[in-house]
């Protein structure tokens, strides 16, 4: 009798499964039916960036002080974070988190200092939840935002670590891609109000430089596979993913042996933030920290001449602050 | 305590072990404190530690703990296989009773082929092989959940989740189940592990027996319920039958181990019987009890006899005189990459089969090897680079290690242990063959001064433009040998660079 009884239990527990999956699976069909107008899932386009604000800084440099404070000054010279985060903001900041293998004074992951003020800078403008992310490319996500500190000092200024899961990336159309016409790309990136890129600045021998639109390959999977014409690829990329706020972190740089590191004396210490609502011209900036320009970097020069932002410097309002 | 109530707790417990086996497995994978070390179950492995002391000749202090189990089965007989072992539980829980055919009978005599696999292993283990511990009960669960059943469940529910996905109003309550499972039981990444399938049919073959009799597994082949077994013949937990007995055969019917014999006033046989009591309540005259009493208990037909270990000293010294003359054993395989200083560490002789490196493993890097250092390897750890690397910042089989097979190298130590030699294939590296850019595995190598250097070369392309590429190189006295280059190289199917055994003789 026993078994017979667990065996008809069994039968129910898997029948009322299933009525429940198919019950929400309709319900769900019907509540997300495309009505008119309404966008196809694949279709997402993030929100535009506001542009440089009249009287304020287009680009904004700000050298010598702790990382929070140079942080805080490069933001506020822009007009204040709360021209980018509106109250009730979803927010996602994406540092490079690209391996779990050093802490941060080796420079292969952004500074944790830089990612919890802008943390705390958004949570201060209204933000709803403010979530850091990125996929770490060598060792696990968890490990990495350990090893690098990012998830201590996020914790610790309200944020959000996410480990980002593989159901959200989707295959998305890339409208304005000139090499790339699709991609898989993580949706929560596309979704949010806002998305701040915070890149380190460091040295990488097919990029020559890993800098702000570099860094938006950490949204993307299948990496490996993307690097074949690497510069327009992350120019057609960041005309999808289109930041509203890089802040590029130069506190400390990485000079040769990148994206990984590992040698303090590849380390040269510059305590500088670059911000501007316009990547191109932020990255384009970053690129004189190492003696170069943005027309030497593929990824710059492509998005340029796609009409993404600014390399060329010299008719550029820029502001630079001694902490 | 009435009859009934010890066989419910008797059930209790063996759900409990199974349940805290289960828990350790799922947390051995899971960076987190843990109450209880996460190999229990290999420590308290009798079979295990006497085997893995025999072949490494030192005892390793961590399978001390195996004594606990060696005493409670020189007081109380078999209860580690009627009340502890996994393996056990599951068996009794898939009895598959109903779809049984009645018309097998298996003979007594078939209880030797337990003591012959507990022998062949323990002589093996003399002559530093422990091959057959791949039977051991406990290293063919973890074997199983690691390689076939997790991945196949982490596939699953990463697929539903998927497909759920699309429908907007779910994504908000997925992303949370998401981040629950992700923390508590599912891996971060799916794995894909060599053999899955021929491994998930040799578990799922031993609950297939069932379909035969009651536990087959342990009455007819478990080296381990064998050296239990064996212990339990002196014994002093002893079932009795008293003089109530009517011979209604209701206790010979019900005993899972078969060894209540109606033809021998229903005794039973200390070195077979688990202790599982259901006799105690299956006695409508209360007839059966269990008492102490020392003394060795009589030598059966089926029990070991010198001819049968005649016969297991053949078959080891004949198999591993055979093993140790393939080819093999000549010259190591090129593939055969070892966990970080098992090399060095005689891991063959160390190696219990037990798959927690595998479990262990972030990437699944390490794999059940087959065939990499002969037949004498199989299932032993070996990392396939293109299936997953070894992590610059993980030290973890080291550490869950139970026999010390995998040194527990500290992380700083690790990172410089030479586990393999990386070689670029020019003929089919994208800047070598074709003249096209690409840096991938000089951008992953996680040496800090890089192992691989790139030479910037002029060449003519495809176009007949002169263009400038860099070609990687690998500074072999840099190399470590963790193979993410390999993992990582762009090109489909074989990499354009791949790990080789390092070239240095194991001193």
């Amino acid at each position: 009798m026993r078994e017979i009884n667990r065996r008809e239990f069994v039968k129910s527990l898997v029948a009322l499964g299933a009525t429940a999956l198919s019950a929400g699976g309709l319900l769900a069909q019907a509540a997300c039916s495309p009505g008119p107008g309404s966008e196809e899932p694949g279709g997402l386009v993030r929100k535009p960036s506001p542009g440089p604000a009249a009287g304020q800084a287009y680009l904004a440099v700000a050298r010598g002080g702790s990382p929070a404070e140079i942080t805080h000054r490069a933001v506020a010279a822009l007009g204040g974070i709360e021209r980018f985060v509106r109250p009730g903001d979803d927010v996602i900041i994406k540092p490079n988190i690209c391996v779990a293998y050093h802490t941060w004074e080796y420079a292969a992951t952004t500074n944790p200092e830089v990612v919890a003020t802008l943390v705390s800078l958004c949570l201060g403008a209204g933000a709803r939840r403010v979530r850091v992310m990125d996929y770490p490319f060598g060792g696990s996500a968890g490990a990495a935002y350990e090893r690098s500190g990012i998830a201590q000092a996020v914790t610790a200024a309200g944020g959000l670590m996410e480990q980002m899961a593989k159901m959200k990336y989707r295959k998305t159309p890339i409208p304005a891609g000139r090499d790339l016409k699709e991609w898989p790309i993580y949706q929560d990136v596309l979704e949010a109000d806002v998305l701040i890129n915070v890149p380190i600045a460091k040295h990488h021998n097919l990029a020559r430089l890993t800098l702000g639109m570099k860094n938006l390959l950490g949204v993307v999977l299948d990496r490996s596979q993307y690097h074949r014409h690497l510069g327009q690829r992350l120019a057609d990329l960041t005309s999808l993913v289109y930041p509203t706020l890089t802040v590029v972190d130069a506190v400390r740089i990485l000079v040769d042996h990148g994206p990984t590191g590992g040698s303090l004396d590849d380390v040269k210490q510059l305590d500088t933030v670059i911000a501007s609502h316009d990547p191109v011209a932020a990255d384009a900036y970053a690129t004189t920290l190492f003696g170069l320009t943005g027309a030497d970097i593929a990824y710059i020069k492509a998005a340029a001449e796609m009409g993404l932002g600014e390399m060329d410097l010299s008719h550029l309002k820029i502001e630079e602050i001694q902490a | 305590m009435t009859a009934q109530r010890w066989v419910c707790l008797r059930q209790i417990v063996q759900y409990l072990f199974l349940a805290l086996f289960l828990y350790l497995f799922i947390l051995t994978a899971k960076d987190r404190w843990s109450p209880l070390p996460v190999e229990l179950f290999y420590r308290l492995d009798p079979l295990v530690a006497i085997s893995a002391s025999l072949a490494g000749r030192t005892i390793p202090a961590r399978l001390l703990w195996a004594l606990v189990t060696l005493v409670a089965t020189l007081i109380l007989g078999r209860v580690w296989c009627g009340w502890v072992c996994p393996m056990g539980t599951l068996l009794d829980l898939l009895r598959f009773r109903r779809a049984r055919s009645k018309a097998i009978q298996v003979p007594f005599r078939w209880r030797q082929v337990r003591y012959f696999l507990l022998f062949v292993v323990l002589i093996g283990a003399l002559l530093a092989n422990l091959t057959l511990l791949v039977l051991d009960p406990i290293t063919i669960l973890t074997r199983t959940l690691a390689t076939g059943v997790m991945p196949a469940l982490n596939y699953a529910v990463t697929a539903v989740e998927f497909w759920l996905y699309g429908f907007g109003p779910l994504q908000t309550p997925l992303a949370w189940l998401d981040t629950v499972l992700r923390s508590t039981v599912l891996p971060a990444e799916q794995s894909f592990y060599q053999l899955n399938l021929l491994l998930a049919l040799f578990f799922t073959g031993i609950v297939g027996l069932n379909l035969v009799t009651d536990r087959f597994w342990c009455r007819y082949l478990c080296p381990l319920g064998a050296l239990l077994g064996l212990l339990s013949k002196v014994s002093w937990l002893r079932r009795v039958v008293g003089p109530g007995c009517n011979q209604c055969r209701r206790c010979s019917r019900d005993c899972p181990t078969g060894t209540i014999e109606p033809e021998r006033g229903f005794a039973s046989d200390p070195g077979e019987c688990i202790v599982c009591l259901t006799c105690l309540d299956t006695c409508p005259q209360e007839s059966v009890a269990f008492k102490g009493q020392w003394g060795l208990a009589e030598w059966r037909s089926y029990d070991p006899s010198r001819r049968q270990l005649l016969a297991s000293l053949a078959t080891s010294v004949g198999g591993l005189a055979l093993l140790r003359t393939a080819p093999i054993a000549r010259r190591e395989h090129p593939y055969a990459i070892r966990p970080p200083g098992a090399r060095e560490n005689n891991m063959l002789a160390r190696c219990i089969r037990c798959g927690e490196c595998m479990r262990v493993c972030p990437t699944s890097g390490l794999q059940p090897g087959l065939f990499e250092s002969g037949v004498e390897g199989l299932w032993t750890p070996v990392l396939v680079p293109r299936l997953g690397y070894c992590d610059y910042s993980c030290h973890a089989c080291g550490q869950v290690c139970p026999s010390g097979a995998i040194p527990p190298l500290t992380l700083e130590d690790k990172r410089r242990t030479v586990i393999g030699l990386a070689y670029i294939d020019q003929n089919r590296c994208l800047p070598w063959a074709d003249n096209v850019d690409c840096i991938v595995c000089e951008e992953m190598c996680p040496v800090p001064a890089k192992a691989i250097r790139l030479e910037k070369a002029r060449v003519l392309n495809d176009q007949g433009e002169v263009v400038t590429v860099q070609r990687p190189h690998v500074v072999r006295d840099l190399c470590i040998g963790c193979g993410i280059c390999e993992y990582k190289c762009p090109l489909n199917g074989q990499a354009a660079i791949r790990v080789h055994v390092p070239n240095e003789p194991v001193p």
